[in-house]
């Protein structure tokens, strides 16, 4: 059940028409909304609702033995910890890097010599995994760390399940959302009108530009570099990062909203990313939700930061960077895209210790540009199919004519267009929201229905699943 | 929100004292029922790609009969009207470009 489709919109009428009726008692509010996530979560496959819920088992168990252990000596709450998180680890990578891991593994024995059949199995991946177990792990972190008090059985799995961000994010941790459960939510008119602009903006930015940017040009570019022009290869890549931000974006703001019509506020998740000046200013515009996860459980919690010295902390940076292009996937083209922000983020460190005292800065226009084409240049790997590919597509862009057989006006518009929007105020959205919440309510109704309708009328014969649902 | 994971929804201005349930109620019944008069399209569409049955035949037939209606009294047409723009702004092509003559789809 994709958001930008006739079934879920039908679907969430009815789920916010049934929750805000419910609103008298916010335990059955809860039960009715975690109901309504796992036919939303099911209608992908009803297998993997079991999953979800033994995900939340897992980690409400291990979370109530950490408390009750509070008063135990620092290494069994330590260990107690560390057992839930390998079980959150065993759970994804059983799914997620199984084969991928078993494939290696052949690759290496046939390299020594010791050929063998190793058991290869078709492992179904489930949708969003890769969110909903690093949230759990979170929720250990915090538990343990006493940041936060573990929750009801119910809360945690609604916590997990809520079906706004249950298969691409943003990555809601339970010191943003638990506190929201405790009590029945209110509406506001401002939480409305900016969760409509959310939904609105993300359809527009979904249904019209990144559909149309895939289907039109990305897709068949990337499909065979080699049977297309220079110009093509470049115009496929810009229209891939333009695209991947507004199919990204679109289900995050779309999440938020939705999420806020029911009551609950999600954290930013963008924020102009393309606008960035160093790949440090990219990472806390991009997936800030999946990059301050990692600066804060991976990067510092686990790994240390940069508290063991400066050499430690490139390491560091490396690592995270490296796991996280891993977290999006078992394939060596995330791993380095990972490896490449990772290398880019520590050669900013360096430069930023070896600088010399009074040497200018980049000017920022200069920064903002490196920042994009170093962002794009790892957006090639990212889109490949293989790390043989992505390098015959940059080989492309260097030798490849000029002629195009793909590049329409409509994707030059779209493309310009997408990054227009990245040198617009940073709150337009909510700018807007604040006109909005003026209007009445037939008015602004008329306003969104001609909205959607014009979106309608623009968009893409049919939806294709966002990019991050593979993750 | 915590300030260290700020929401957009938590505007910059006061909030208004009014409550909202029944303002976006209202918001998204008329919205609702413009889309059903004006995208009835995509209404009678999306019936029809619904598993094959009775009553989603029934559906269909009523779907059917609602575009035409909407269609006769001219609310549907605007909807129309943008679709076939924007289908000739897909297939349009830069003078001398390489894509081959008539391999782009027609507008409907």
């Amino acid at each position: 059940m994709l958001f930008p489709t006739l079934s879920f919109g039908l679907f969430f009428l009815i789920v916010f028409t049934v929750v805000w009726a419910a609103n008298g008692s916010n335990e059955w509010r809860k039960i009715l909304l975690l109901v309504a996530s796992w036919v939303f979560y099911g209608a992908w496959d009803w297998r993997f609702v079991a999953l979800l819920i033994g995900s939340a088992l897992l980690n409400w168990g291990a979370a109530e033995l950490i408390w009750y252990n509070r008063e135990a000596p620092a290494g069994r709450r330590r260990a107690i910890m560390i057992v839930g998180v390998v079980g959150n680890l065993a759970i994804l990578g059983f799914f997620k890097y199984y084969g991928f891991f078993v494939e290696q593994l052949g690759d290496i024995l046939h390299a020594a010599g010791y050929a063998r059949d190793l058991p290869l199995m078709q492992v179904v991946l489930p949708v969003g995994i890769s969110f909903f177990t690093f949230q759990g792990m979170s929720y250990l972190a915090d538990v343990h760390a006493e940041r936060l008090a573990p929750a009801k059985l119910l809360d945690v799995t609604l916590l997990m399940s809520f079906f706004p961000h249950l298969v691409a994010g943003p990555i809601v941790r339970g010191s943003d959302l638990l506190p929201q459960f405790e009590e029945s939510p209110r509406l506001t008119r401002d939480m409305a009108s900016m969760g409509l602009v959310l939904i609105v903006w993300g359809l527009f930015k979904k249904a019209v530009v990144a559909s149309e940017l895939s289907t039109g040009l990305v897709d068949p570019v990337f499909f065979d570099p080699a049977a297309h022009s220079r110009l093509d290869l470049i115009a496929a890549a810009y229209g891939y990062a333009v695209q991947i931000y507004c199919d990204f974006s679109a289900y995050s703001d779309m999440a938020i909203g939705i999420a806020a019509l029911l009551g609950y506020k999600f954290p930013l998740n963008f924020n102009q990313p393309y606008r960035a000046q160093s790949l440090q200013d990219f990472w806390r515009r991009w997936h800030i939700s999946l990059s301050s996860w990692l600066r804060d459980y991976l990067y510092i919690g686990a790994l240390g930061g940069s508290r063991k010295g400066f050499a430690r902390q490139c390491a560091n940076l490396m690592a995270t960077m490296l796991l996280g292009g891993l977290w999006h996937g078992a394939k060596w083209t995330f791993v380095i895209w990972g490896g490449l922000h990772g290398g880019v983020l520590a050669l900013e460190r360096i430069w930023d210790r070896i600088r010399p005292q009074g040497f200018p800065r980049l000017p920022r226009v200069l920064g903002i540009l490196i920042t994009f084409h170093v962002v794009l240049v790892g957006w090639i790997f990212f889109r490949a199919e293989s790390f043989d590919a992505a390098v015959a597509y940059l080989k492309g862009i260097a030798t490849a004519g000029l002629a195009s057989d793909v590049l329409t006006p409509l994707a030059c518009v779209l493309i310009l267009f997408g990054m227009a929007i990245h040198f617009t105020p940073a709150n337009l959205g909510q700018r807007i929201a604040l006109q909005v919440r003026l209007l009445p309510a037939w008015a602004l109704g008329l306003l969104v229905g001609i909205t959607v309708l014009i979106v309608d009328a623009m968009r893409f014969e049919g939806v294709a699943p966002f990019i991050y649902y593979q993750f | 929100m915590p300030q260290d994971t700020p929401s957009p929804i938590d505007l910059p201005e006061p909030e208004l004292k009014e409550s909202g349930l029944g303002w976006t109620f209202g918001v998204i019944l008329i919205a609702s029922l413009f889309l059903l008069c004006a995208n009835a399209a995509s209404l009678r569409d999306w019936i029809e790609d619904q598993p094959p049955s009775p009553a989603q035949q029934q559906a269909a037939e009523y779907a059917d009969q609602w575009v035409d209606t909407t269609e006769a009294v001219g609310i549907g047409l605007p909807r129309k009207a943008m679709h076939d723009q924007w289908k000739r702004a897909e297939v349009a092509r830069f003078p001398g470009s390489a894509h081959k003559e008539g391999a782009a789809d027609s507008p409907e």
